[in-house]
């Protein structure tokens, strides 16, 4: 009898309760070298599938993966980088770092397993002497880098000896930029020959080139940064901090950007490009990490992660081009269910099978701090799959077949508001409204909402209740946030 | 004695791996395998003329973040080098060398850097705000002063245009510092020298013209110049000073000292080897001393003495003026030594 009940009840299950989350996903932590700090500044793969993985205190090691989380076989490859925030694994035996002062070669080029020769390879910002200058990079596709270079913190002074020419009014304010290119994108040619590309940044930690050369980078929601936004970078572009301004000889408004601005809120809106996403900071991701692209194979495949560097998750963001317009919605891809905080590194193997994640929040709170590992284990959970604007309101598509009750209206709700960014540290939603709801047409997987009064400049809020799947499986977001900067033509 | 064996063993072997860098905030390297660690350094009180190719940090008006506005109030820069780079052999040679002004700053002995104030506690991983600067741990005997001291034919490279870091090499695990002025490549290697309070540098470059090092004598030659520097005691560093208040002495609090003051980065509790005696095993016991011809007995008041003034006794087969006294109060004395006292006989 007790074996009859066995039986059935491991038969029942898979039937009735369809795909849950640990069906798709596992989430392991992998064991650094004992007694190293696991302070992860930043990771990359060789080719060779070699993890390399950049310590803040200098340390850089490197180990294949193994299966097991805890029988990784690290090794030092490198050390002596202060805060390296940003890797590039150009092969097994040779890695590029930025670090505080410059961007940094290391190569092993005696075979013994170790770099010897530590040459520069960029350089050209400044470095004032404050904590909160580190810098990260990512691949320009022939041969250099875009770098992102961050600002400095009112929390922290600078020296009385600063590394490259010192701006008293780029030295104002919260987050400043008192040496040269902080609060920029940087693009450093094959040779290491840099040029400034895109000012208005605050804390872009990690910047990112998407397989079709698009450039992104998020930020830090604070002073001139109304919630976490998701940029989409081009050259000559200003996104919204203005201390970095002062080194911008094509501005000539101010010496002062920082007091202009602030005066000159109208002018502020015109001059900035606003975020292609804007990702609430409570709700969902409080603090950027590097963006990263879901891999061909993968259910999301072309859709961008975001990893939140304070909070226990991971964003899904699913960009979208209206006119000429980037934009889109997000949701969480991971809240919880083990991960970590401090996630701000993000690399897939080459199999698309496996993600990491590199973590540190080590000088900002309570340290978490380490690496961990995302297994795709094939199921695809019961989720939001994509939302996508139309003329009168918003497709949402999921990854399963819906129940007859997400066709209902009276299931949805949506609302909307703006964020006005300014000298404050974040801003709250403006102008909130809710609006009406129809169903406009559903499928076997997707619902299509009419919005009253659906405008552009806002983001809006899309809520449905939470159920099961016809598959039985149960839906793991019900919540995405819409930035509508622009509306398409009917 | 087998446990003490052991552990000798494992001790060599971590020295033959590269040592990675751990929650000890005083980091130290090996005359094999320096440590090279960059990071903010300290500024000890540098001539100015040292840094032609920095700018000055200027104050700025205080800014309150809630109402976005300046108000009444300057904060003032702080001392500290932005782009150095710190090298340390163990106890016998620390220095810094700058990679804005590609020379050397400045050479102590006896310890290298504190950063607690920096990297923070390993639990709450905070740095000291403003004051985050990782401090010097031992004595400082060199620092630079004046312009640039290289010169070739005669003539300062100041004369011939920026000086521009390239990068830096290991030699054996020695650091070996390249810069160019111009098409015209130097490279600057630093190594411990057998003088106290003294290291011994290389510098290389102008092929076949006569290159000389300002200021120091008998440093000059065609393409290559090696010289000994030896300085003087110009001032001692215990590190990052933490605030105790202590009421009443005892072991427990000792081991906490000995932990907060990084006494563990020379001195090991189990017998086993490193940069200072150990501590495992020596209450009670007899220690040999240099220049004595019979052992002392490690009693409270030797144990005390050496706390305070560690040149007083030197024990055989390690050099002096590598542990800094520690200016402590008596509580903390008593505490220190009521904890070695507790590691006197092995378990």
């Amino acid at each position: 009898m007790k074996t009859t009940f066995l039986l059935f009840g491991a038969l029942a299950t898979p039937l009735f309760a369809g795909v849950k989350f640990a069906d798709c996903y596992k989430i392991e932590d992998i064991k650094l070298p004992a007694g190293s700090p696991a302070e992860v500044g930043a990771i990359d793969f060789a080719d060779d599938g070699t993890l390399f993985v950049v310590l803040r205190r200098g340390d850089v090691f490197r180990a294949k993966p193994a299966a097991d989380p805890a029988g990784f076989d690290w090794h030092l490859f490198a050390t002596g980088f202060h805060n390296g925030c940003g890797i590039d694994v150009l092969s097994p035996t040779k890695i590029r770092v930025t670090q505080m002062a410059e961007m940094t070669e290391a190569e092993d080029s005696d075979g013994d397993g170790t770099a010897d020769r530590y040459t520069r390879f960029a350089s050209g910002w400044g470095l004032s002497g404050n904590y909160h200058e580190t810098n990260s990079l990512t691949r320009d596709g022939a041969g250099g880098y875009f770098l992102a270079v961050g600002t400095a913190s009112h929390a922290g002074p600078t020296f009385f000896h600063t590394l490259g020419t010192f701006s008293d009014a780029g030295r104002r304010g919260r987050n400043y930029s008192s040496v040269k290119w902080k609060g920029w994108v940087l693009h450093a040619d094959k040779d290491g020959n840099v040029t400034p590309w895109a000012s208005g940044f605050r804390m872009h930690n990690g910047i990112y080139r998407d397989p079709q050369g698009e450039l992104w980078c998020g930020d830090n929601q604070g002073d001139w940064k109304a919630a976490t936004p998701l940029y989409h970078v081009e050259k000559g572009k200003f996104y919204g901090h203005p201390s970095s301004l002062v080194w911008d000889p094509a501005f000539t408004k101010s010496k002062d950007p920082l007091a202009y601005y602030r005066e000159h809120l109208d002018e502020y809106n015109r001059d900035r490009t606003p975020a292609a996403v804007e990702i609430p900071h409570m709700e969902m991701n409080r603090s950027a990490g590097e963006p990263m692209e879901f891999p061909a194979g993968n259910h999301f495949a072309g859709q961008m992660l975001l990893p939140d560097n304070n909070g226990e998750r991971l964003t899904r963001i699913m960009l979208e081009k209206v006119g000429d317009t980037w934009q889109g919605a997000c949701t969480h891809f991971i809240d919880g269910r083990g991960l970590r905080s401090g996630n701000h590194r993000a690399r897939f193997t080459a199999d698309g099978k496996q993600l990491y994640i590199g973590q540190t929040v080590r000088g900002w709170g309570i340290p978490a701090e380490g690496l961990q590992r995302i297994t795709f284990l094939g199921p695809t959970p019961f989720d939001i799959d994509r939302v996508t604007i139309t003329p009168g309101g918003f497709k949402v598509s999921y990854t399963d077949g819906i129940p007859a009750e997400m066709k209902d209206p009276k299931r949805w709700k949506v609302s909307s508001f703006t964020y006005q960014p300014r000298w404050t540290y974040g801003s709250d939603p403006e102008d909130k409204k809710d609006h009406a709801v129809t169903v406009a047409a559903a499928g076997d997987k997707s619902v299509t909402l009419q919005v009253e009064g659906l405008a552009a400049g806002r983001v809006y809020r899309i809520e449905t209740r939470k159920c099961d799947s016809t598959g039985g499986s149960p839906l793991q977001n019900n919540i995405a946030f819409y930035t509508a900067n622009a509306l398409p033509k009917p | 004695m087998r446990k003490t064996l052991i552990l000798l063993t494992l001790g060599l072997q971590l020295d033959a791996a590269e040592p990675p860098l751990t929650f000890n905030n005083q980091p130290m390297g090996t005359l094999d395998r320096p440590l090279v660690l960059r990071t903010y350094v300290p500024d000890p009180g540098i001539d100015d003329a040292v840094f032609p190719q920095h700018d000055r940090g200027r104050p700025v008006a205080k800014y309150n973040p809630g109402i976005g506005q300046d108000v009444k109030g300057e904060i003032q820069p702080v001392a500290g080098i932005a782009g150095a780079i710190a090298v340390n052999f163990g106890p016998a040679l620390s220095y810094v060398f700058d990679t804005t002004e590609c020379r050397l700053l400045y050479a102590w002995q006896g310890g290298f850097l504190d950063m607690t104030p920096y990297w923070g506690e390993p639990d709450k991983g905070s740095r000291i705000s403003f004051d985050y600067i990782p401090r010097l741990s031992g004595t400082l005997f060199w620092q630079a002063s004046g312009k640039h001291p290289v010169e070739i034919g005669g003539k300062s490279i100041t004369d011939l245009g920026p000086r521009v870091f390239t990068g830096y090499h290991l030699e054996k695990g020695v650091p070996v510092f390249e810069y160019r002025v111009g098409e015209q490549h130097f490279t600057f290697t630093l190594k411990p020298s057998d003088q106290p309070l003294s290291f011994a540098a290389t510098l290389t470059g102008g092929e076949n013209t006569a290159l000389a090092y300002h200021g120091i004598d008998g440093a000059a030659g065609k393409g290559s110049v090696t010289f000994t520097v030896t300085g003087s005691q110009l001032g001692k560093f215990q590190g990052y000073k933490r605030v105790n208040n202590i009421a009443k002495a005892s072991a427990e609090v000792g081991e906490k000292l000995f932990n907060q003051y990084g006494c563990a980065a020379c001195h090991s509790t189990d017998g086993s080897a490193s940069h200072g005696p150990s501590l495992g095993g020596l209450a009670g016991h007899p220690v040999e001393i240099e220049g004595l011809a019979t052992a002392v007995t490690a009693d409270r008041a030797y144990l005390l003495e050496s706390i305070k003034a560690p040149n007083a006794k030197i024990v055989k087969g390690y050099p002096p003026n590598y542990m800094p006294p520690f200016g402590l109060p008596d509580v903390e004395y008593d505490s220190l030594v009521l904890y070695i006292e507790t590691l006197g006989s092995p378990e």
